[in-house]
């Protein structure tokens, strides 16, 4: 069985997504672009951007915006306002209906819609590499049944069954898995292109119902565009005299920089507009220079963003709701990036609106997703197929560190050396853990076992590895092995991802709640880790160095290791961090004296094994890379 | 007893066939699932190699989208200044675009053809035919890049169509 794609159908643009290995996915055109406008040549049954290209050339001939006559009679009042700013000519067709004249053919809106229709079914097959014949297709939540019927009929006559027509604003809703989440009363706000659209939904038994929309068909992206050119033309007018607008070539220039200045200011807070040659004035070339603050733009175009919450009231009204019962607030259209329009709709619903998915894209990923659910691709299950929480084991000090993390697809392994934290330390035990909490105690403990009958050896030098192996039935099998007598232990756990959906959502909330303290606590154990292999590199390095070293410098090395050892479980972190430091201080001067004993060697450069490793282990915090060596983190006993 | 022994071999033999007639169709359930989920990981490397090319591709192709104007401007300059200097340092970028696959869109003398170009006006004059060029279009390959824009000659020319819309 083919894919079944989710189309938007726009008024301006139309998109395609289609679920892929369960995620929604969005098909770029065969022009390389994730939209198609949805602009059609009927005669030549030239469909897009090509078509798009010669509006200018047969503006009587190329037809867009069709989905504003979409299903109505020619006397309607929609349809006779569109008449007049719309360049080609509108007829009444069979019922009345309203049909277009192109080339001296009538066409129905339906009939113009599937054209643009099987440029999309095309252009995705090409993407999918097989047949597409089945869709779900999203109309405006204001569409009549008759309009509905005429979307549908679009369809088939691309060739497409239509398995459901579906709302923009609940596809929206669905993308964001809004239809999961305890939100009852939903509200869409859709500033697109050329048109606005507000809708307030109520989602009950995983049913979403419109309770209310309004909107303005004549407000979009393009007259904020406007808005700009404007702008900068007038300012250019006051300085050189010349009107930009008057000539085609900079005007083109100019609605370009126009663009590029609102998307760069909705990340920054000034945008420089830089357009040199823009035009011939009397004394030579012009060039337009200027600056646009985020500021001033949303000076500019603050009585267009005030328009769209009249309707927003209206709509609030009509469902019989005040702002604040709205549970969820879902953007959507290219022009909700945009900060300023971002801030207005937080400030009226007292809420942050959801923003996550591409503004332009998510009316079709819900599509897709509904084209899941009917195919059975998407169903109600969680997590099924990766580890639900990462995976780790306790080291010194308390620490969990990570070997497998969370939202990894099973089955997987992954394994790490380890070594001991103490002298002559003969086995290790091994605490399995499951959570995002750095500190073990914070996790849960899936299980432990012990490894013994490591030779006895200095702290660092064992080479355990331990392995975590999760197998497509998510059973957790984790081993340790002594690389030395290869003995090893192993441990089975079957709970693993076992954990309800419950139970992951509270431990990963609390690792969100407790970040910030857990990272201190985890900092203050790494600090303390730090000193304590300090303390042992220096007292390995006196040692060594034995009367190489004068009795001062010894003195003092001694000194600073047990002001160390005596608040190492008790002090702050900036103390153990201090002291931490005066002990390396000291200590270089250790292996500053070693060098000296040590004629024709360039201070620098290693003298012996030894020597080098402690001069080295006091510098770095004893962390080794080579993947041979233990690695950080040891275990504990 | 011969009678029995007999049928309790023949009984294991029925069992052991039917054991055997599963296994091999165990087997061969295995076998097809194996080489499904080659077949797919071939696909798959298939089309990780095709979104690796693509991601080269567009990422070149957005580099080049903007340098382009930058390139349109020093043209604009040379057009004012007629300054050799410049002339021979557009050269040099252009041929460095052209060493990259990039190659300009050609209108000249040409009739308008929407697959390479966006018609930004009309003017009296031969019909379909290119007028004038007012941004160069550019192709990367054999995939558009951006548009030429050009002024396309029209016959009998209303003053509602001259008005430039996008």
């Amino acid at each position: 069985m083919g894919k079944i794609i989710g189309i938007d159908l726009g008024t301006t643009n139309s998109k395609i997504a289609v679920m892929e290995g369960g995620s929604p996915k969005v098909i770029y055109s065969a022009e390389g672009r994730n939209v198609i406008p949805s602009v059609v040549d009927p005669i030549t049954h030239v469909v897009g951007d090509v078509a798009k290209r010669q509006l200018v050339l047969k503006p009587k001939e190329t037809i867009y915006s069709v989905k504003r006559l979409m299903g109505r009679k020619f006397t309607d009042p929609s349809v006779q306002f569109d008449m007049k700013w719309l360049p080609y000519s509108i007829k009444s067709g069979r019922n009345g209906m309203a049909v277009v004249e192109a080339g001296g053919r009538t066409f129905t809106p339906p009939e113009i819609s599937a054209m643009v229709l099987q440029k999309v079914k095309t252009d995705a097959e090409n993407y999918l590499g097989g047949k597409v014949t089945q869709a779900v297709i999203t109309v405006p939540a204001y569409f009549d049944d008759s309009q509905r019927q005429a979307t549908k009929q679009a369809g088939e006559i691309a060739g497409l069954e239509v398995l459901r027509i579906i709302n923009e604003p609940t596809a929206a809703a669905l993308a964001y898995g809004l239809d999961k989440k305890n939100a009852h009363t939903i509200a869409v706000y859709d500033l697109g292109g050329g048109t606005f659209d507000i809708s307030i939904l109520e989602l009950g038994d995983g049913v979403f119902q419109v309770k209310s929309t309004n909107g303005d068909t004549h407000l979009g992206g393009d007259d904020f565009d406007q808005v700009i050119i404007s702008y900068i033309a007038d300012e250019f007018k006051k300085e050189h005299n010349v009107d930009l607008r008057k000539d085609p070539q900079a005007l083109q220039r100019l609605r370009e920089a126009a663009e590029k200045a609102k998307i760069e200011l909705t990340s920054a807070q000034e945008a420089q507009i830089n357009q040199p040659f823009i035009t011939q004035g009397k004394e030579g070339p012009l060039h337009l220079t200027m600056t646009l603050t985020r500021a001033k733009l949303e000076q500019l175009v603050d009585d267009l963003v005030q328009k769209t919450l009249k309707p927003t009231e209206i709509a609030l009204k009509d469902a019989g709701i005040k702002a604040s019962d709205v549970d969820e607030i879902v953007m959507v259209g290219g022009m909700s990036r945009m900060p300023k329009i971002v801030e207005t709709v937080r400030k009226f619903f007292g809420k942050e609106p959801n923003k996550s998915v591409n503004p332009d894209e998510v009316v079709a990923v819900g599509a897709a997703i509904q084209g899941g659910v009917l195919g059975g691709e998407v169903k109600d299950i969680v997590l099924v197929d990766v580890t639900p929480l990462t995976l780790g084991i306790e080291t010194l000090g308390g620490v969990s560190t990570p070997l497998i993390s969370k939202n990894t697809a099973i089955p997987t392994s992954k394994s790490q050396v380890f070594s001991t934290a103490a002298d002559n330390q003969t086995q290790v035990e091994i605490n399995v853990l499951q959570g995002e909490r750095p500190m073990a105690t914070d996790n849960k403990s899936l299980g432990r076992f012990i490894l013994d009958g490591i030779p006895p050896a200095p702290r660092g030098i064992p080479q355990v590895e331990v392995s975590f192996d999760i197998d497509t039935n998510g059973i957790l099998n984790v081993k340790a092995k002594d690389k030395a007598t290869g003995k090893e232990q192993s441990i089975k756990i079957t709970g693993s991802t076992g954990l309800s959906k419950d139970e992951v959502e509270k431990m990963t909330k609390e690792a969100e709640m407790h970040a910030k303290e857990d990272e201190e606590k985890k900092e203050k154990i790494e600090v303390r880790n730090t000193a304590d292999s300090l303390i042992f590199t220096s007292e390995k390095s006196l040692k060594e160095a034995g009367d190489k070293v004068n009795a001062d410098i010894k003195k003092e090395v001694e000194e600073k290791i047990s002001a160390l050892k005596s608040i190492l479980d008790t002090g702050t972190k900036e103390d153990i961090e201090a002291k931490t430091k005066d002990l390396s201080d000291s200590l270089q001067k250790v292996g500053q004296a070693m060098y000296q004993q040590q004629p024709g060697q360039q201070p620098g450069q290693p003298a012996g094994d030894s020597q080098s490793t402690a001069d080295g282990e006091a510098k770095t915090g004893d962390k080794k890379t080579d993947k041979e060596e233990p690695v950080e983190g040891e275990v504990v006993n | 007893m011969d009678d029995k022994k007999t049928k309790k071999f023949e009984e294991d033999k029925t069992e052991k066939k039917d054991e055997t007639v599963h296994l091999k169709k165990e087997i061969e359930e295995l076998e097809n699932r194996v080489k499904r989920i080659f077949a797919d990981y071939q696909n798959l490397e298939k089309r990780v190699a095709e979104e690796k090319r693509a991601l080269i591709f567009n990422s070149n192709k957005n580099l080049l989208l903007n340098l382009l104007p930058v390139l349109d401007t020093l043209m604009l300059a040379l057009a004012h200044t007629k300054d050799k200097g410049l002339e021979l340092s557009i050269k040099q970028f252009t041929d460095t675009l052209e060493a990259e696959g990039v190659s300009r869109i050609e209108t000249k003398d040409k009739l308008f053809d929407p697959l390479l170009m966006e018609c930004v006006g009309t003017k009296e004059g031969e019909e379909l035919k290119v007028l004038e060029e007012t941004r160069t279009g550019y192709k990367l390959g054999d995939i558009i890049l951006r548009p030429a824009l050009v002024i396309v000659g029209k016959k009998d020319i209303d003053e509602k169509e001259k008005t430039c819309k996008n």
